[in-house]
């Protein structure tokens, strides 16, 4: 039988099964929390850093990423306020500087409030999200593919660097990918990156109401309650 | 066809996915790099896929993938011997070797490796050479020891 607990999000009481992360619990009620490596049927590893709420225990507020977060009984979860859309627009403003030749990337950063990027661009193809080996060591399978390397050197690669004979060529990794979307804008080249500016409606909401869900497409991949 | 020693190193350790690291260490010191094909036996043997190997041998300094020199020349690139000019050292030894950091001689003598503290700062420049540690170090010093390595070494092969 499943047990449920009771816990605040936002203020708001909700009553979810438990086990479940606080990410998954605030998705089924309508809460929004930007994600990017979240897959709801893959297992969780904070990689993107998106999803981060405040904890508060005891009057005092710890700051962790809802998705690698336990549901437990009356736990106080607060996931927009100032000091969480501060760090979350600066996490959105690294990933895109980082990767900006990514629809779902640059949509996020809209919706995370960024209006213009401090860092220089790198113009990589991988933001190291961890969806496609999730995907191919959890779903497929396979093992396929994983992280090689360490520190700056860590990218995904096959084993010893050739397609692995356990591939089944099933793509899901490459479905799964941020990076598999182009900016609507089409791709960028190095040197003239920046954020896309072609999603101006959402921009200017975004300005109106910062921090509100501005019923972004990028949501219906990303398994938003809101749609 | 597994090769005598690796198949010693396995013994009594299959199917255990959790000796994966106690093993590659093995290897790393039995013969100096951890191979494909090891690696490859390595997974059947115990059970890991091949890319949970490469990732886990890939991620630790301590195993190296390519093979080494006969000689491995540590320089310790810490906060502590950096202050006191390992930079220096470091580019004096590739420039005697005529290697880059992390390669490996055409002879086959030397390899350079940086490690980025060996845990004894008060003795830095530290320069370790085959694992003895090598303290207080400055390019003369520095020179004097890649010389005697290399005088020994010639000696061992005019002895073959």
């Amino acid at each position: 039988m499943l047990q449920y607990v009771t816990l605040e999000i936002d203020g708001a009481d909700i009553v979810v099964p438990r086990g479940l992360s606080v990410l998954d619990a605030a998705i089924e009620h309508g809460i929004c929390i930007p994600h990017l490596c979240h897959v709801r049927y893959l297992s969780d590893i904070g990689s993107c850093r998106l999803c981060i709420v405040e904890h508060v225990v005891n009057g005092r507020s710890k700051i962790t990423t809802s998705c690698t977060l336990r549901v437990q009984e009356d736990m106080v979860i607060q996931s927009n306020t100032e000091r969480i859309r501060k760090l979350r627009r600066n996490l959105a403003e690294l990933l895109v500087a980082h990767a900006p030749n990514s629809r779902a990337i640059q949509d996020i950063a809209v919706r995370c409030g960024v209006k213009e990027v401090r860092y220089p661009f790198r113009n990589e193809n991988c933001v190291l999200c961890g969806r496609c080996v999730r995907v191919c060591s959890e779903c497929a399978g396979a093992n396929a593919i994983g992280f090689v390397g360490r520190g700056k050197n860590r990218r995904v690669d096959s084993p010893f660097g050739s397609l692995s004979e356990f591939c089944v060529e099933c793509h899901t990794c490459i479905e799964l990918c941020p990076m598999s979307i182009q900016p609507c804008i089409g791709y960028m080249e190095p040197g003239e990156e920046r954020l896309c500016g072609a999603c101006e409606s959402q921009l200017d909401l975004a300005d109106e109401l910062p921090g509100h869900c501005v019923w972004c497409e990028l949501g219906e991949n990303f398994q938003c309650g809101r749609y | 066809m597994l090769p005598l020693r690796l198949d010693s190193i396995l013994e009594g350790r299959r199917s255990q996915p959790h000796q994966l690291i106690e093993v590659l260490q093995d290897v790393q010191e039995q013969e100096g790099y951890i191979s494909e094909e090891a690696m490859r036996a390595i997974s059947n043997e115990l059970g890991v896929p091949p890319m949970e190997v490469y990732r886990v041998a890939s991620f630790y300094k301590a195993f190296s993938m390519q093979p080494r020199g006969k000689n491995v020349i540590t320089m310790c690139m810490g906060t502590a011997c950096h202050v006191r000019g390992a930079k220096l050292l470091l580019s004096q030894a590739t420039g005697l070797l005529g290697v880059n950091s992390g390669e490996t001689t055409d002879d086959g003598l030397f390899s350079i490796e940086q490690v980025n503290c060996l845990g004894t700062c008060a003795l830095g420049p530290v320069v370790t050479e085959n694992g003895a540690c090598h303290h207080h170090m400055n390019p003369s010093k520095l020179r004097k020891l890649i010389k005697s390595i290399r005088r020994a070494g010639m000696e061992e092969t005019s002895d073959e």
